[in-house]
C-alpha cells in the first residue's frame, strides 16, 4: 500500500516554518475527515500552546483531547469548547479571538463570507495564531494566509489483520501567501509522537501557481 | 463556625430516610441517615452504591448562600465583620469581642447559644488563626464549643492530611513517614524550603500555628472597582454577569499589581439607597471564577431574600487582604495574557454555556472514549475515576483516534469471510485497503455490556477504529 508514493529511501528532516503556525497568520485545513489533518493543525500550534492558552473550537462535538494531547499540546493550557449551532460560531471565535491567543476552530458550512472576513481581521489585529478547519468545502479566497489541502495518507503498522496502526505519512499540498504564492507539495511522517518530519527532497516542490 | 449539615438544610430534602447532598466533582458534600460508612469527601458513586437508597441531591451553592445569609446576620449582630468562606462556614475575628464580652468562654457560650436557640446545629473553634480553627470546629462536640488554649500543641496532633489543596506534598510528607502537622513542626524549616520551596513554607507555617504571614503590604485605593448602572440590575441573570465582569475587572487589576486576594468585601446598593457588604474569605488566593461566584451568591442571597429592594445600581469589590504569597506566576507565564485568556473563556461560557467550555485530563480505560476526563472550565482538577497507572490490557493502542463520536454511529462495512473489504464513507463505498484486529473487549455482564471486537480498518481516504458487536458495526473513533 505504500506504493503510491515511494517513501522508503528518502531521508526526513524536521518540519519547516511552514507546519508552524505564525501570529495574526491564519492557516486553512481542507479535507475530509481522516486524511489527518486534525493532529497536523494541532502539531501546528503545539508549541504555542506550551506558552499560554489554547482553545478547540469543536463543531461536531468529536474532538479527543488524548489526539492533541499526543501532538504536543499543553494538557493545562487546553480547553475544548463546544458549539453547535452556526448562529454563534462567528461571536463564539471573536470572542475567543480577544483573549486566547492560540485557537484550533473547526467552521461549520453554514457560516457567511462576511463574518469569516470580519474575524480574519480581528485575528490579524490581535495577532491570534489560528487555524481553521471547514468542516466542507474550503474558505472564501483572502482569507487564509496558508491553506493545505490533504492529498493522500498512508498508514502504516497494519498488515490484513496483523499489528496496529503505528504511524502515517501524508502528502499535504500546501498554497496561498504563507507558501509564497505558490502551490507545493510536501510529504511529512507522523509516527504518533510530538513531532512532524518532513520527507527530505519533497518539501520545496513546486507543483503550479497558486489559484 | 461550622454548620456541618447545612447543605441538608435544602427545602427539597426529604425529612426521613437516607440523603446525600454530592457536588459534581468533590463527590459527597454532607449525608444523613446513611452508613457510618459513609462520610464527606467520598466519591459519589461509592456512596451511591454504598446506599442505594438514599436520595441523592446535586449541591446549589447559591441556594445554600441564600439560606445562610440570615444565619450572618445573627451573628453580625453579636459580632462584626464576619468573614464567609462558604455557606455553612464562617470565621469570626473575636479579638474586639473577646474584650467587649469579658473573655473568651463568654463569647463561644454566646455564639452556642444564639445559634441553639435558633435550632442550628453548628460546631464552634476558637483558636489562633483561621486554620487551626476550621479544625478545633471540625473536631468539637456538638453543643460543645472546643477552644484551643495552645494551637500549636494541638496542630501537631493532626494528620497532615488535613492540609488540604496540597495533596502532592502532603503525600511526598507521608512517603517521608512525616505523617502528622507535629513531625512536619519538627523539620527545619530550611531544609524544608531548599525541599519544597515556597509550597512546603506554607505549609511549614500551618504546621507551627502560624497560619498565613500577613504582611502590611499597602493596598492602593485605586484597585477597588465600582461598577454602576443607570437602570438597576433586577433579574439574576443581569446580576451574575455584572459580577463577573466586575470581578473580572478587579482581578486584572490586580495582577497588573502581581496581587491577589484572600479576602473581599463585595458592597451592593439597592436602588432605593440601602448598601449592603460582606466579606469573603479564601484560604488560598482567589481566582477570577471563584471570585465571580462568590459575588454572585452573595448577590443572589441578598436579592433573594429582599434586602435589596428595587434591584442593583452599584457593586464594589474591595480587596482587603493582598498580602503573602499571592499568585506565583510561572518562569514564562504572561501575566496579562493569563487573565486575558480567563476572561475569553469566561465570556465563551456565557455564549455556549459552561457545559461547553472543557477541559480535560487522562484517566484510564479501553476504549477511547474512556480514557478522558472531562471538566468544565474553571472546576479544580479532580482525581480521575480510573487511574492510568493501572495496566489496563486490552485497551486501544496509540495512536489515539483525533475524532471520536459522542454517541454510538452506526459504520457501514461490507465483510466477507470475516475480513472487512469495504466501507460506505458518506455516498460512496471506499475499498479497505489493510485492517488490524480484531481485538476482543470483553463487556462487563453484570451490566448488561456486551462483548465487541476492534478492528482498525484503513482505506485510501483515512483509518478508522470500529467496534463490531451483535447489533452491528460502530464508528469509535477517526484517525484524522
Amino acid at each position: 500500500m505504500t506504493d503510491r508514493w515511494d517513501l522508503s529511501t528518502r531521508l526526513i528532516e524536521p518540519a519547516p516554518d511552514l507546519l508552524v503556525a505564525q501570529p495574526g497568520r491564519i492557516v486553512e485545513l481542507a479535507g475530509m475527515a481522516g486524511m489527518g489533518l486534525t493532529r497536523i493543525g494541532y502539531r501546528m500550534l503545539s508549541e504555542a500552546s506550551r506558552r499560554s492558552p489554547m482553545a478547540v473550537v469543536d463543531v461536531r462535538g468529536w474532538a479527543s483531547p488524548a489526539a492533541a494531547w499526543e501532538a504536543g499540546i499543553d494538557r493545562d493550557n487546553l480547553v475544548i469548547v463546544r458549539c453547535a449551532e452556526s448562529s454563534t460560531w462567528g461571536q463564539l471565535v471573536a470572542a475567543l479571538c480577544e483573549g486566547v491567543p492560540t485557537v484550533y476552530a473547526e467552521v461549520p458550512s453554514a457560516v457567511r463570507d462576511r463574518d469569516l472576513r470580519r474575524l480574519a481581521a480581528l485575528i490579524r489585529a490581535r495577532q491570534v495564531r489560528v487555524v481553521l478547519r471547514p468542516l466542507r468545502g474550503e474558505l472564501p479566497g483572502g482569507i487564509a494566509h496558508l491553506r493545505i489541502r490533504a492529498v493522500g495518507v498512508v498508514w502504516e503498522g497494519a498488515e490484513v489483520g496483523h499489528g496496529r496502526l503505528t504511524h502515517r505519512r501524508l502528502v499535504l499540498e500546501a498554497s496561498g501567501k504563507g507558501a509564497a504564492g505558490m502551490v507545493r507539495q510536501i510529504e511529512v511522517e507522523d509516527a504518533g509522537e510530538d513531532a512532524v518530519h518532513v520527507v527530505s527532497g519533497v518539501v520545496s516542490r513546486a507543483s503550479g501557481r497558486a489559484g | 463556625m461550622w454548620f456541618p449539615a447545612w447543605s441538608l438544610g435544602r427545602p427539597d430534602a426529604p425529612a426521613e430516610g437516607a440523603v446525600l447532598v454530592v457536588d459534581t466533582k468533590a463527590g459527597v458534600v454532607a449525608c444523613s441517615g446513611v452508613d457510618s460508612d459513609v462520610g464527606p469527601g467520598m466519591p459519589r458513586r461509592q456512596a451511591e452504591a454504598l446506599c442505594p437508597d438514599a436520595t441523592v441531591l446535586i449541591r446549589d451553592i447559591g441556594e445554600e448562600a441564600r439560606r445562610f445569609e440570615p444565619v450572618v446576620c445573627q451573628v453580625e449582630e453579636l459580632i462584626p465583620r464576619v468573614e464567609v468562606i462558604e455557606p455553612g462556614k464562617l470565621l469570626i475575628p473575636v479579638t474586639g469581642a473577646v474584650k467587649y464580652y469579658g473573655g473568651e468562654p463568654e463569647v463561644v457560650e454566646l455564639l452556642q447559644g444564639k445559634m441553639t436557640a435558633a435550632g442550628h446545629d453548628v460546631r464552634l473553634g476558637l483558636a489562633d488563626g483561621p486554620f487551626a480553627a476550621e479544625w478545633a470546629a471540625r473536631i468539637a462536640e456538638p453543643g460543645t464549643p472546643l477552644v484551643i488554649e495552645d494551637t500549636r500543641r494541638f496542630l501537631s496532633t493532626l494528620d497532615v492530611g488535613t492540609l488540604s489543596g496540597h495533596d502532592d506534598i502532603v503525600s511526598v510528607f507521608r512517603w517521608l513517614g512525616v505523617t502528622t502537622l507535629g513531625s512536619l513542626a519538627d523539620l527545619p524549616r530550611e531544609a524544608i524550603a531548599s525541599r519544597f520551596g515556597a509550597e512546603g513554607l506554607d505549609v511549614h507555617r500551618l504546621a507551627h500555628g502560624q497560619d498565613r504571614v500577613v504582611g502590611p503590604r499597602p493596598i492602593p485605593p485605586e484597585l477597588a472597582v465600582e461598577a454602576t448602572y443607570e437602570d438597576p440590575l433586577e433579574s439574576l441573570d443581569q446580576l451574575a454577569f455584572a459580577a463577573k465582569a466586575t470581578a473580572a475587572r478587579l482581578m486584572v487589576g490586580l495582577h497588573r499589581e502581581g496581587m491577589s486576594p484572600f479576602r473581599v468585601t463585595t458592597e451592593l446598593e439597592a436602588a432605593d439607597g440601602t448598601v449592603r457588604s460582606r466579606v469573603w474569605r479564601s484560604m488560598s488566593p482567589f481566582s477570577e471564577s471563584a471570585l465571580a461566584d462568590r459575588v454572585w451568591w452573595q448577590a443572589r442571597a441578598w436579592v433573594d431574600t429582599g434586602v435589596i429592594p428595587g434591584g442593583v445600581v452599584r457593586i464594589r469589590l474591595d480587596p482587603s487582604d493582598l498580602s503573602g504569597a499571592g499568585r506565583q506566576l510561572g518562569m514564562f507565564e504572561d501575566v496579562m495574557s493569563q487573565v486575558e485568556a480567563e476572561r475569553a473563556f469566561a465570556r465563551a461560557q456565557a455564549i455556549v454555556g459552561p457545559e461547553a467550555v472543557l477541559q480535560a485530563q487522562p484517566q484510564g480505560g479501553r476504549l477511547p472514549t474512556e480514557q478522558v476526563d472531562w471538566r468544565q472550565w474553571g472546576e479544580p482538577e479532580s482525581k480521575p475515576e480510573r487511574s492510568t497507572d493501572d495496566p489496563w490490557p486490552g485497551a486501544t493502542p496509540s495512536p489515539a483516534p483525533a475524532l471520536i463520536p459522542p454517541r454510538p454511529t452506526r459504520f457501514e462495512v461490507e465483510w466477507e469471510g470475516g475480513i472487512p473489504t469495504r466501507v460506505r464513507l458518506g455516498t460512496r463505498w471506499e475499498p479497505v485497503t489493510t485492517w488490524a484486529g480484531p481485538w476482543r473487549l470483553t463487556g462487563r455482564w453484570w451490566r448488561d455490556e456486551e462483548s465487541v471486537d476492534r478492528y482498525q480498518i484503513v482505506t485510501s481516504a483515512g483509518a478508522f477504529l470500529c467496534t463490531v458487536g451483535s447489533d452491528g458495526t460502530f464508528l469509535a473513533g477517526i484517525y484524522d
